[in-house]
């Protein structure tokens, strides 16, 4: 349910790489409430990972302010991350990896559990719990390098909620997984909205997956905000059929 | 075979099993960061700082931390960044370390200076002193100190450092603290194993682990094990075969890690899910 806090707030943010000259994003000005479900979405370079990892704090911004939870991203960063679950974009990984799924889930509770700090039987328990709200209880001892794409999307996602984020980013959720495995996520990231009200930003350059649940649609396109709107409203923009080419696919 | 008196066949054997601890212990965490060709590059800027320090006739651990530090320092950034195109910098770093380390052996003073040299580049587990053993012994501690205490922050930045770091893991600190870490473990062990193969030393043991088993804590108590047995052997075959101790120990590290690449149960499964891929395709 969508309250009036705003737990993310930018202020004509601007991010530019070290060592680089133009900006990746610029005149970034957004809020998202407590409880919403947001899809940025945008063709490949326009600063979607960007923006994500700004928010994070995983990137400083270099021009702007930008507030999540009512603190400032660049003072209060590890203490914003403790209740921001992040999933990054799915990556290979080496088959021989030496990491077990109940292992990898944990390490997403690291920074709440804090330093120094031994995990105890509640974060397992918590640990369990994520596993079992992405139907991933049997994999604990599975080793991670072994699973499918969409597994291994699972397991980033559970390894997110054992966190217990207030926020939940995604990056690209859908890339690389076949249609099945795309129809899972979708519908679990839908009821963990649905049942939790985590608030949900997701970023996606894929026209064809924005999940039931989503009402808002944030268009970036060369780094800045080209359209922000219901989501309705957006799909049906012709803006949007010039970006994606009027079939959901990028130009 | 030689007699040799028990004391100090006893320091030579705790000298052994300390530097094949503290070795593959950085080991399995080098080779999970990908840092092996940093890591490579400081084992190598160490034998040239101990070169250094044999030329000035101070301490060689003491030029070979100075020279491994730095090189963390001035590579460490470059390396983290992605900056640092691992087989050019190898290419020319490489051969200016061991360059310099034989310019700095040539201007070693007095008459011993051709057997100390050798010792450095080959390694003598005899010239191991009470000291090395102390400072082994102390890293050794600080090590299983370390991994216990931050367990869970070392598996979140092995798995992925972008994410550990996106959950509130200084990031940073671990991978400077391994860095340095690897950086002593090599200058303690340059006397024992040699400046030349003292890499494999961290490579090697935690390859052959890395062959067996999916638990980072599985990993994290058989390397080191392996890394300790291999320094055993090598020790006992250099004894029996005169062979010099640091290409003993190599030798027999290298050979565990051909021979468990063979019986690799992980390599088995994957070679029957490739065929059975291909049969389904």
């Amino acid at each position: 349910m969508i309250n009036n806090e705003d737990i993310i707030e930018l202020q004509d943010i601007e991010t530019i790489y070290e060592g680089e000259k133009i900006p990746v994003i610029h005149n970034i000005n957004f809020t998202v409430k407590s409880g919403e479900f947001i899809s940025i979405i945008g063709p490949n370079g326009a600063g979607k990972t960007t923006l994500l990892e700004t928010i994070n704090g995983l990137l400083s911004h270099t021009n702007g302010k930008g507030f999540v939870f009512g603190k400032e991203i660049k003072k209060h960063k590890s203490e914003i991350r403790k209740d921001m679950g992040y999933v990054i974009q799915n990556f290979e990984m080496d088959p021989l990896a030496p990491f077990l799924c109940r292992d990898i889930v944990m390490s997403g509770r690291t920074g709440k559990i804090g330093t120094f700090r031994f995990t105890t039987k509640k974060d397992w328990d918590k640990v369990w719990y994520s596993m079992g709200l992405v139907g991933m209880v049997d994999f604990g001892n599975r080793p991670i390098g072994k699973l499918s794409g969409g597994e291994f999307q699972k397991i980033l996602l559970a390894r997110a909620l054992a966190q217990q984020p207030r926020i939940l980013l995604l990056d690209e959720p859908f890339s690389n997984l076949d249609y099945a495995a795309r129809m899972q996520i979708e519908t679990l990231l839908n009821r963990l909205h649905e049942k939790y009200g985590i608030t949900i930003v997701m970023v996606s350059h894929d026209l064809s997956f924005v999940p039931n649940r989503c009402n808002r649609i944030v268009v970036l396109d060369k780094g800045s905000i080209l359209m922000d709107g219901k989501k309705q409203e957006i799909l049906k923009s012709e803006i949007i059929n010039k970006i994606f080419n009027g079939n959901g696919k990028k130009k | 075979m030689i007699n040799f008196p028990l004391s100090l066949l006893a320091v030579s054997i705790l000298g052994a099993v300390l530097a094949g601890f503290v070795c593959s212990t950085m080991g399995t965490f080098v080779v999970r960061m990908n840092l092996a060709s940093i890591g490579y590059l400081m084992s190598h800027a160490a034998f040239a700082g101990a070169a250094f320090g044999l030329m000035l006739s101070i301490d060689p651990m003491i030029g070979a931390l100075i020279f491994s530090f730095l090189t963390a320092i001035i590579l460490g950034p470059l390396a983290e960044k992605a900056r640092l195109q691992s087989n050019v910098v190898i290419g020319f770093l490489f051969s200016f370390m061991i360059a310099l380390a034989f310019i700095f052996l040539n201007y070693i003073p007095g008459q011993a200076a051709s057997g100390t040299a050798l010792r450095i580049l080959w390694g003598s587990i005899f010239s191991v002193t009470y000291n090395d053993l102390l400072l082994l012994f102390l890293l050794s501690f600080v090590l299983i100190v370390f991994i216990i205490i931050f367990y869970k922050e070392l598996v979140a930045v092995m798995f992925n450092r972008k994410l550990a770091e996106s959950s509130g893991v200084n990031t940073k600190l671990f991978y400077f603290t391994v860095l340095f870490c690897t950086g002593f473990a090599v200058s303690l062990s340059l006397r024992i194993v040699g400046g030349l193969l003292v890499f494999a030393l961290i490579i090697n043991p935690t390859s052959t682990a890395y062959q067996f088993f999916y638990d980072f804590k599985k990993i994290l108590i058989f390397s080191p094990l392996i890394g300790i047995f291999s320094c055993l052997l090598g020790f006992y075959l250099s004894l029996m075969s005169d062979f010099p101790i640091g290409a003993s120990i190599v030798i027999v590290s290298a050979l565990f890690f051909a021979f468990a690449i063979i019986i690799s149960p992980k390599r088995k499964v994957n070679k029957k899910k490739r065929i059975r891929l291909l049969k389904t395709s």
